[in-house]
């Protein structure tokens, strides 16, 4: 979390003495199209003081004040003070705010849909002021506001106030009334508004040309004419000095705070010039950077005197200079003593560094040019930093940095290394690994953080796996491991998952289940919810391939549990979390419940899944639709499943297109799956690999769906041979089932039925205690046969007869989304025989086109085009065998 | 860093003459990165100097908005003699 000023969020009070400028407060009224408001002109012409008495005057809309310092040119601290902003004005509001924009990834536009539902559900209307905005850089913001701006609710507006025009698309904002504007031009005081202001700031009056010559000399900057009131205070003879002033073309500002600076004590002056460095001052801070200690007293008397100082909270604590004073003042600065600033920076920069605000005392070392005293403390707040996953920042300290210096501190070149990995430069991550380690050896430790040797092997293991090279990754992931300091659990998590990716990916699960495991544990002693979820979802798989669903299962629910422990708000990887579980209940074979859970999933959202949810939620829903018997809406799944799908850190046990092949196998596409199984490179004669087995798996089905007794049965059953023994070697049982039910229906279909029971039985005997049923039944028509005779043979009895039960949802046993007639099944029948046309008419009594159009009907229902097929795929379907 | 300068960066390297409306005192040399400058009697004030790159010299122009001073122009200044890169070969 940011640490948030609540300072900034605090509306400035409009100082003593303001004019109140009821024109300017005609033209702030809002329309019902109003968007934005934006209050453009330079620096010291009153418009913070005017959005603040038009806050102040207005009664219907209660605002949401922000004010901006350079430090907020990074989306994710911008729009954390947003959201402080906003909660401040409405902290009753739905939903909260806190902890927003999630930390760990970088904001994006569809961040910003919390925040525009609570405006949306703040009825009364609210005002966003963004004052100072000018300071904003980054582009991301800019486009973010503008996001914001087109999605805003009609009772919202925003304020900007700036010394530059916005990258904002105002023309279109304009051209639609949406828009109001005060600008330079409309704040300029008119000799009215200044007579009004010098009658109520200086001690004798003055005559009307004298407030003609200073209104005209200043061109009615309000920053100008204060500053002219200060200067003609105690003057026994204002005219002359206005005289002098008119009649000179030094830079107003400066002539005046001359003025100012002069008439002012000499400990007062050299505390202004000294603080100039400040962009906000406490009296403690002060008292640091000029080493004396009138620090309170001082700001006190500035306040009196209304020296330009804004007070920035209600309690006099918090102050800062008026923006165009303080440049005056550090111009006289490091005119008059340029070698002390540095000093007064340094100071400023301990001071900070003291109450924990390294963001500050960063900045103040690098100003002060200490760019060693800098590199100590953005080296001591890398822990923290990364604790909580907040890598952009330490890489924005490191880009003030000079390269030497970054270079000579493994501690800061390591945190580089991270960086150039996640843009993918592996070489240069490479040679500046190679560099650390130089540095390391010829130091030693000393001087170098504990936590350092320990990320420098995590690196050299990301580099390995990203070469493909897994006995380097696992021997650098191990040692990674063993060198984390006690309390660096992301290093230790993070190398346990390396071995866990490397040991999964060569399918030896246990091991791999252990080291995922190891580095949840770690992520939940840090803290780090979503990414306890992430490993959630590997552990599940991996648990699922062991075929030990309800371990699976425990997994997810207790993760879920976790998750609502850990707050109020749902938790990213939630949303994964139910698509976990429907996966498990298609297993179950109990629809009902996978359909409950994905939409759950659904219903949570996009933004609560994690990167791999779009295609992963898409894959449980495809198989879903299939099991339901909704081909069509099932391949559009999976369509989409494949253009969603993201490289993640788990291997690609399931390729979204094996699955797909399945869904066509289901269909009676053998021909299309035979296709994609030669374009996808896989071979009957292939060796077993645990990253291919889904894939053989699904050619094994296909050749024994194409020929189930012809030459290539052979060779499916070699394949299905090898394809035992890895299963069966390394505990994946959920495949070693699929596997012997294969087999039996191999056997069967060469007629071999006692190798087929027994197949089936050992196939029986390990899926019953877990209750896998999804696993039998896309099988289809084959395997409800090949059930129904092992019910007849008192085989596992009651778990068969809940198998074929379950299969019961499709309607008289056909797996059609149009059902066949019974007189198109006893056609589908005769077209299984020798007879021809005529002969089928002439059986059934019929003319020869009424045979014609049932087997029209029927090549359609069942997508097929010949009479050969429709009869492979009747057997598939079990239409043939099924008794009416 | 002696990295091979870009042709883009030659054309935008280089002395600028920036002028301002208002007389601005000496000491702000500092402020403006040791800018040169030098009051008129036309009521302007120009600095002047060398400029690393296009973000140096927008650097500056934000620099004179913060002062809230009106800017008039802002002119590169080219050396005396054409600013041709070296492309004699070396004996």
């Amino acid at each position: 979390m940011v640490a948030l000023l609540e300072s900034k969020l605090f509306v400035p009070a409009p100082g003593t003495g303001v004019v109140p400028r009821a024109r300017l407060l005609d033209e702030l009224r809002i329309g019902p199209r109003t968007r934005l408001v934006l209050v453009s002109a330079p620096a010291g012409f009153g418009k913070t003081t005017l959005v603040s008495s038009w806050v102040g005057s207005s009664d219907d809309a209660r605002t949401a004040w922000l004010s901006l310092d350079p430090a907020d040119d990074d989306p994710r601290t911008f729009w954390a003070y947003v959201a402080a902003a906003v909660s401040r004005a409405r902290p009753e509001s739905e939903p909260s705010l806190a902890d927003w924009p999630e930390p760990g990834r970088p904001v994006s536009e569809r961040d910003l849909t919390p925040l525009l539902n609570l405006l949306a559900g703040v009825p009364a209307g609210l005002a966003l002021v963004l004052d100072d905005y000018h300071v904003v850089h980054n582009p991301e913001i800019h486009q973010q506001v503008g996001f914001l701006l087109d999605h805003l609710p009609p009772t919202t507006q925003v304020v900007i106030s700036t010394r530059a025009d916005p990258p904002l698309p105002l023309g279109r904002f304009r051209a639609r009334g949406e828009l109001v504007e005060v600008r330079a031009g409309d704040l300029r005081f008119t000799i009215d508004e200044a007579t009004q202001y010098f009658a109520g700031a200086v001690e004798k009056p003055l005559s009307p040309a004298d407030v003609d010559a200073l209104a005209e000399r200043t061109e009615g900057w309000a920053a100008a004419l204060q500053l002219a009131a200060l200067s003609m205070r105690g003057r026994e003879d204002p005219a002359a000095f206005i005289a002098r002033f008119a009649g000179d073309d030094r830079y107003v500002v400066d002539y005046l705070a001359e003025e100012v600076l002069a008439g002012q004590p000499s400990g007062v002056r050299r505390f202004l010039l000294e603080t100039s460095i400040l962009d906000r001052l406490t009296a403690s801070l002060c008292d640091t950077v000029t080493d004396r200690n009138d620090g309170k007293a001082m700001l006190e008397h500035l306040e009196r005197s209304n020296l330009f100082l804004v007070a920035l909270d209600d309690h006099r604590e918090w102050y800062r200079y008026h923006h165009l004073f303080a440049d005056v003042l550090r111009a006289h600065l490091l005119d008059e003593t340029p070698d002390v600033v540095g000093e007064l920076h340094r100071g400023a920069s301990t001071w900070y560094a003291g109450k924990g605000d390294p963001e500050r005392a960063i900045r103040h070392a690098l100003d002060g040019g200490d760019v060693e005293g800098a590199a100590d403390l953005v080296e001591e707040q890398i822990p923290e930093v990364r604790r909580g996953r907040r890598e952009s920042v330490l890489l924005a300290w490191l880009g003030q940095l000079p390269d030497p210096v970054v270079r000579s501190r493994p501690a800061l070149a390591v945190i580089q290394v991270g960086a150039l990995l996640q843009t993918g430069e592996l070489a240069g991550a490479e040679d500046r690994l190679d560099e650390i380690e130089h540095e390391l050896a010829a130091r030693g430790s000393a001087g170098v953080p504990d936590w350092v040797p320990g990320s420098v092997e995590l690196f050299r293991a990301a580099v390995a796996q990203a070469r493909g090279d897994s006995s380097e990754t696992m021997t650098h992931a191990r040692r990674a491991v063993e060198l984390a300091t006690a309390d660096d659990h992301l290093t230790r998590a993070a190398g346990a998952s390396f071995l866990g990716i490397t040991a999964w990916s060569r399918g030896d699960l246990e091991v791999a289940h252990a080291s995922w495991a190891e580095g949840a544990a770690g992520l939940l002693r840090a803290g780090h919810v979503p990414d306890v979820l992430g490993v959630t979802i590997a552990l599940g798989d991996i648990r699922i391939a062991q075929g030990r669903l309800s371990a699976a299962r425990l997994g997810y629910e207790q993760a879920l549990e976790l998750a609502e422990r850990s707050g109020p708000r749902a938790v990213r990887g939630s949303a994964d979390m139910h698509v976990g579980l429907g996966e498990i209940h298609l297993e179950y074979g109990d629809l009902e419940s996978a359909r409950a859970h994905l939409e759950t999933a659904t219903e949570l959202g996009e933004e609560l899944g994690l990167p791999q949810y779009p295609y992963r939620s898409r894959v449980a829903r495809g198989r879903l639709r299939q099991a339901e018997g909704d081909m069509g809406e099932a391949q559009n799944l999976l369509d989409e499943a494949e253009q969603l799908y993201v490289p993640d850190y788990f291997p690609p046990w399931r390729p979204v297109a094996a699955v797909r092949a399945r869904l066509w196998l289901a269909e009676g596409k053998v021909d299309d799956v035979l296709a994609w199984a030669s374009r996808s490179g896989l071979d009957v004669t292939d060796e077993p690999a645990y990253l291919r087995e889904y894939e053989h798996l699904t050619l094994a089905r296909a050749l024994l769906a194409a020929r189930p007794t012809g030459g290539s049965a052979a060779e499916a059953a070699g394949l299905l041979g090898r394809l035992l023994t890895a299963a069966e070697a390394d505990g994946r049982t959920r495949a070693l089932i699929e596997v012997l039910l294969l087999q039996a229906l191999a056997a069967q279909a060469a007629g071999d039925g006692t190798t087929s029971l027994a197949r089936l039985g050992r196939a029986l005997e390990l899926a019953e205690p877990e209750g896998f049923i999804r696993l039998f039944l896309d099988e289809g028509g084959p395997a409800v046969s090949l059930l129904q005779s092992a019910a007849k043979r008192g085989i596992h009895t009651t778990y068969v007869r809940r198998l074929l039960a379950s299969g019961a949802p499709v309607p008289a046993g056909q797996p059609l989304v149009d059902p066949l007639s019974d007189r198109e099944l006893e056609v589908l029948r005769l077209l299984g025989t020798e007879l021809d046309g005529p002969e089928i008419a002439r059986r059934l009594v019929v003319s020869l086109n009424t045979v014609r159009t049932h087997t029209k009907n029927i090549y359609a229902k069942l997508g097929v085009n010949s009479r050969r097929a429709a009869v492979r795929r009747a057997q598939e379907l079990g239409l043939l065998t099924q008794s009416h | 860093m002696n990295q091979p300068r870009t042709a883009g960066d030659r054309a935008h390297t280089g002395r600028y003459e920036i002028r301002i409306r208002g007389h601005l005192d000496r000491r702000w040399s500092v402020w403006f990165e040791g800018m040169a400058l030098t009051q008129h009697s036309d009521g302007t004030t120009t600095l002047d100097g060398q400029v690393a790159d296009q973000a140096a010299l927008h650097g500056l122009i934000q620099r004179v908005r913060d002062t809230g001073l009106p800017l008039i122009s802002v002119i590169p200044i080219h050396p005396t003699g054409p600013d041709r890169p070296d492309t004699t070969t070396r004996p």
